[in-house]
């Protein structure tokens, strides 16, 4: 069934690839003598259809890379595509994901470089990622239990001093003014808003320094909670 | 370059894109991050390779098919002035 534009360029592809494929079999398999028919076939089966299907193929692919889906097909995801999915968690993750315009995206939406070459950074850092959970996290316990720490890649441009603790509140803060403008006024009204309006401005402040239950699930967090629990720093 | 090496080299070219094809359309129907990582750049890496392969088949085709008329004509025109010899 088609549901969106993506289902749609993915059946696009799908057909593109079987006539592609019907045309490469009838040649391999009857051989025939490379006369001006057979080389027009071949051009639309080798040439044609091929980059119809990489092209449909590569725009169905990205906007599935997007989905909540892909991200929680690594296992170490678990534990935050789970408390997104989750309906009853009050998490912020879950509460964004509930959302009805980009709910099914929300990791992406929230988690992805905003900035002019925003989508290609992400991917390339995506890349990164599975290179890291290939190398590292593939065989860590079903949370990720017993690899490093997961961070975001900013803050550890930040720990490496690529970029500075202002610019990364900047980037954290921009993520939520996307949607949560300062300018609004119930924005503005609502909770200690308004106090700290020039900080929130001025990237001071952090919007999670407040709002801190993003993820309230995650290991990192299970296991803080662990030691506070034992006593240990 | 022989029509042989020529018909091996689409062969060659049409297995290419039968691999490539394949290997994207897993990646449609199965969409893993591993396997749509490898069909964007291995799949279509070997998908454009095998086009290049088709097309260098197709001008070499061409220009086997060029060299044949242009003999023909050197035979025609040879037959013709041996016919004014006579």
């Amino acid at each position: 069934m088609i549901h969106s534009f993506q289902d749609l360029l993915k059946i696009g592809a799908l057909a593109g690839a079987a006539v592609s494929i019907a045309i490469i079999v009838w040649y391999l398999a009857k051989r025939p003598p490379l006369g001006r028919l057979a080389k027009m076939l071949l051009f639309l089966g080798l040439g044609v259809f091929p980059t119809g299907v990489a092209l449909m193929g590569n725009i169905a692919g990205f906007e599935y890379t997007k989905t909540r889906q892909f991200c929680g097909s690594c296992h170490v995801m678990g534990p935050y595509v789970r408390d997104a999915g989750d309906a009853s968690s009050k998490s912020l993750a879950s509460a964004h994901s509930r959302n009805k315009w980009f709910g099914h995206d929300s990791c992406y939406t929230c988690h992805a470089d905003y900035g002019m070459f925003g989508a290609v950074a992400t991917k390339v850092t995506g890349l990164s990622h599975l290179y890291h959970y290939v190398t590292e996290y593939a065989t860590t316990g079903p949370d990720g239990e017993g690899g490093r720490p997961l961070k975001l890649y900013k803050r550890q441009d930040m720990e490496k001093k690529k970029i500075t603790e202002e610019q990364f509140t900047r980037h954290l803060n921009g993520i939520c003014k996307q949607c949560h403008s300062t300018d609004d006024p119930i924005w503005i009204a609502a909770g200690a808003h308004e106090g700290a309006l020039a900080d929130l401005r001025t990237e001071k402040v952090a919007c999670i320094d407040c709002h801190s239950d993003i993820h309230p699930t995650a290991l990192h967090r299970r296991q803080k909670q662990a030691r506070t629990e034992e006593g240990k720093p | 370059m022989k029509h042989a090496q020529i018909k091996k080299l689409t062969y060659v070219a049409a297995a290419g894109t039968l691999a490539s094809v394949v290997l994207m359309s897993l990646a449609l129907i199965f969409p893993s991050p591993l396997l749509l990582v490898f069909a964007m750049s291995l799949g279509q890496g070997i998908g454009i390779l095998s086009l290049a392969l088709y097309l260098l088949a197709i001008a070499l085709d061409l220009n086997i098919g060029g060299a044949l008329v242009d003999n023909v004509d050197e035979q025609l025109q040879a037959v013709r002035e041996d016919q004014a010899h006579k």
